[in-house]
């Protein structure tokens, strides 16, 4: 009786005391579990048990998040991208918080698409399967037929999901505020997010968005859905139907290195030809939001999340790549300070001095893919450096950086992490000389900046 | 659906539609609304009132049609299958909420005189209830025309909840029909009662100070 359990809609609390009481049964459940664990570490245990230890306490974190839907699962999801805070156990289970969530009522969905499309799914459609084929943290997706026989996706958000960003934003809010100190900033980071979160449950703007990006970049290896306006509201959207498999999928499968390197130069390229492009910038880089598709192309199936970046930033950010492989320690700082990373000069202060160590060592290590013409992602020790410098971040009480890096690293730091479960091997020429030429654009473009075009070697070459 | 029914269901909802801007139509105008002869009125029906409260028997009539058609409908638990019903007939009288906001009380809640809508609900009720494979043993037993009476009774509740809801898309409406299907549900699926009896039947049974106990001890004596 287990599955029939897990299907409830019930499970979804949209009250803030709902919420917060999952949120505190889960500090509870979790500190019980660090507290059996320390117990067995003192009497000796494996990294067997430890790897066992992970995964239940992951399991369980998985499970309450699974309930709460909405934003707080999307933070799952964001610890799932940056694996470096996890261990390998968590960051798996965590994972799957992108489009294994347990589906709503069934009877729900139904009602939902009567009162957002008018008439109920068998009116509509040739054929409406009512059981989701992913759901995820603010919708989930069934596979239904049009009438005129095209296969679509139809995303149905879940009730109430817009009210959850208010709710869990405040309460992560009202703890962040206990121990950061600038809380400024704060407010300009959360500010970032809920706008963000709020256009990503406007399915319209979503719709939209898949139109733009389907005439910027689908060509015959990219593979992107067309909306279907006709059957999409703020709520629903219908888009036509991708068949495909996720990476995890595609992995099981043992493909041969020649078909990873393929599908990771096809992503590569997918990322670095927006750049040159100037628009907006896919920003949600989650293996759940791509598929190995079955006509081998790489399918890009989720636009919710999408940034166009301030030009002053967007080139400062570039500029990182150039400027660490270089070593170019003068400019470096000039950088992080127009990035709001350092406050003042490292040498006059040992706090700063503590960030910009870290910074560069890190920033080197990010922009070492670009440094010749190809990259083996698939290299243990790549990413146990990525891994070691993520761990190991300076903590502090106040909030570093310029708020748009919220969403840029997560584009740049979810490529990563997406090419190295991959394993693959990366020619990374082309790329270099987009940055390189994307840069020079901005310094042409880009009024507010004063400075004049550098040279960059290693990027101009 | 016959081609009488269709035409009836037809009437009904053009007098619904009327009936919120005049509600002393006469059967001419609802004629010339819907858009059929007087005579195709008189037909099936006798006055203003039997049209209208066949409103609400019509809905019920859509609700049965609808639901032959859902893929995997078997499947749904019986969650999905109280909120279907619920839901369905929510979103059907949607398009007249208008006329349920003045009718429903009159019409279906308080009305002894016809109890089509009340006698086709429990019906479905019944249905529901009685073909849920997953329930426990002894929810069974409650399986009467109390559990109906009451479930019939929170839906008019739910009626009234829904009248003012003003929620975007009702959703505070489909969390509560949520809540409320799932916690019947839990009731009827669990276990715990049932296998709380069989432990006390054990005890009773097995208690060495049961004057009628330890058949078990003669059982094997012999």
């Amino acid at each position: 009786m287990q599955p029939l359990k897990t299907i409830l809609m019930s499970d979804f609390p949209s009250s803030k005391y709902d919420r917060g009481k999952i949120f505190a049964k889960t500090g509870i459940k979790v500190g019980a579990n660090y507290a059996r664990h320390y117990l067995k570490t003192i009497l000796g245990s494996t990294n067997k048990q430890n790897s066992a230890f992970y995964n239940q306490t992951a399991q369980e974190i998985f499970s309450e998040f699974t309930k709460l839907r909405g934003t707080a699962l999307k933070i799952a999801q964001s610890l799932s991208i940056d694996q470096g805070f996890l261990p390998d156990e968590f960051s798996e289970v965590m994972t799957q918080a992108q489009y294994s969530v347990p589906p709503i009522n069934r009877a729900l969905v139904r009602s939902i698409i009567k009162q957002e499309l008018g008439k109920f799914p068998e009116q509509l459609f040739d054929s409406f399967d009512a059981n989701a084929v992913a759901a995820a943290s603010i919708g989930q997706v069934h596979k239904a037929i049009l009438k005129d026989g095209r296969k679509v996706a139809v995303k149905i958000q879940y009730p109430g999901v817009r009210d959850t960003i208010t709710s869990d934003l405040g309460l992560a809010k009202t703890l962040f505020k206990r121990f950061v100190k600038n809380k400024a900033e704060l407010e300009n980071y959360f500010d970032e997010i809920e706008t963000t979160l709020r256009l990503e449950t406007d399915y319209i703007h979503e719709g939209r968005t898949i139109d733009r990006f389907y005439s910027r970049l689908a060509d015959p290896q990219i593979d992107i859905p067309k909306w279907i306006e006709d059957y999409s509201t703020e709520r629903v959207l219908t888009m036509t139907y991708l068949e495909g498999e996720h990476l995890k999928e595609f992995l099981a499968r043992d493909p041969s290195q020649v078909e990873k390197n393929r599908y990771g130069q096809l992503l590569w390229d997918f990322f670095h030809e927006q750049i040159l492009q100037f628009d907006e910038i896919h920003a949600d880089t989650h293996p759940g939001n791509f598929l190995m598709t079955t006509d081998n192309k790489l399918g890009v199936i989720d636009f919710g999340c999408v940034k166009k970046f301030p030009n002053d930033f967007f080139r400062d950010y570039l500029l990182l790549l150039p400027t660490h492989l270089n070593r170019d320690i003068k400019e470096i700082i000039d950088l992080y300070k127009r990035l709001d990373v350092l406050k003042s000069n490292p040498e006059d202060d040992p706090v700063e001095r503590k960030y910009f160590e870290f910074c560069i060592n890190y920033g080197y290590t990010f922009a070492m893919p670009y440094e010749s013409n190809s990259f083996d992602f698939g290299d243990p020790e790549y990413k146990e450096l990525i891994r070691g410098y993520t761990r190991n971040a300076p903590l502090g009480n106040e909030i570093r950086g310029n708020k748009h890096f919220i969403y840029s690293t997560r584009v740049h730091l979810g490529l990563y992490h997406f090419l190295m479960k991959l394993g693959a091997e990366i020619n990374t020429s082309k790329s270099r000389e987009i940055v390189a030429t994307a840069i020079k654009e901005f310094d042409f473009i880009s009024i507010s900046i004063k400075k004049s075009p550098g040279n960059y070697p290693g990027f101009d070459d | 659906m016959t081609k009488e029914i269709k035409e009836k269901i037809h009437i009904a909802k053009s007098g619904a539609r009327l009936y919120t801007t005049n509600p002393y139509f006469s059967l001419r105008a609802l004629a010339d609304a819907a858009d059929i002869e007087i005579d195709t009125i008189y037909k099936y029906f006798t006055n203003r009132r039997s049209i209208l409260e066949f409103y609400y028997e019509s809905i019920m009539i859509e609700y049965q049609e609808s639901t032959q058609n859902i893929e995997g409908y078997l499947d749904f638990t019986l969650s999905e299958k109280l909120s279907n019903l619920a839901l369905t007939l929510i979103d059907l009288m949607a398009e007249y909420k208008e006329f349920v906001r003045q009718t429903y009380k009159p019409f279906v809640v308080c009305n002894s005189r016809n109890q089509a809508f009340n006698q086709a609900f429990k019906v479905q009720l019944k249905i529901i209830y009685e073909n849920d494979p997953h329930q426990s043993r002894l929810s069974t037993v409650f399986h009467t025309d109390l559990l109906y009476k009451a479930g019939l009774t929170n839906f008019h509740l739910l009626i009234r909840f829904w009248l003012n809801d003003e929620s975007p898309a009702n959703q505070k409406t489909m969390e509560l029909v949520d809540k409320w299907t799932s916690f019947v549900q839990e009731v009827h699926y669990t276990a715990v009662i049932d296998k709380g009896f069989e432990f006390a039947k054990y005890i009773f049974y097995n208690s060495p100070l049961n004057p009628y106990g330890a058949t078990s001890k003669n059982n094997s004596d012999e």
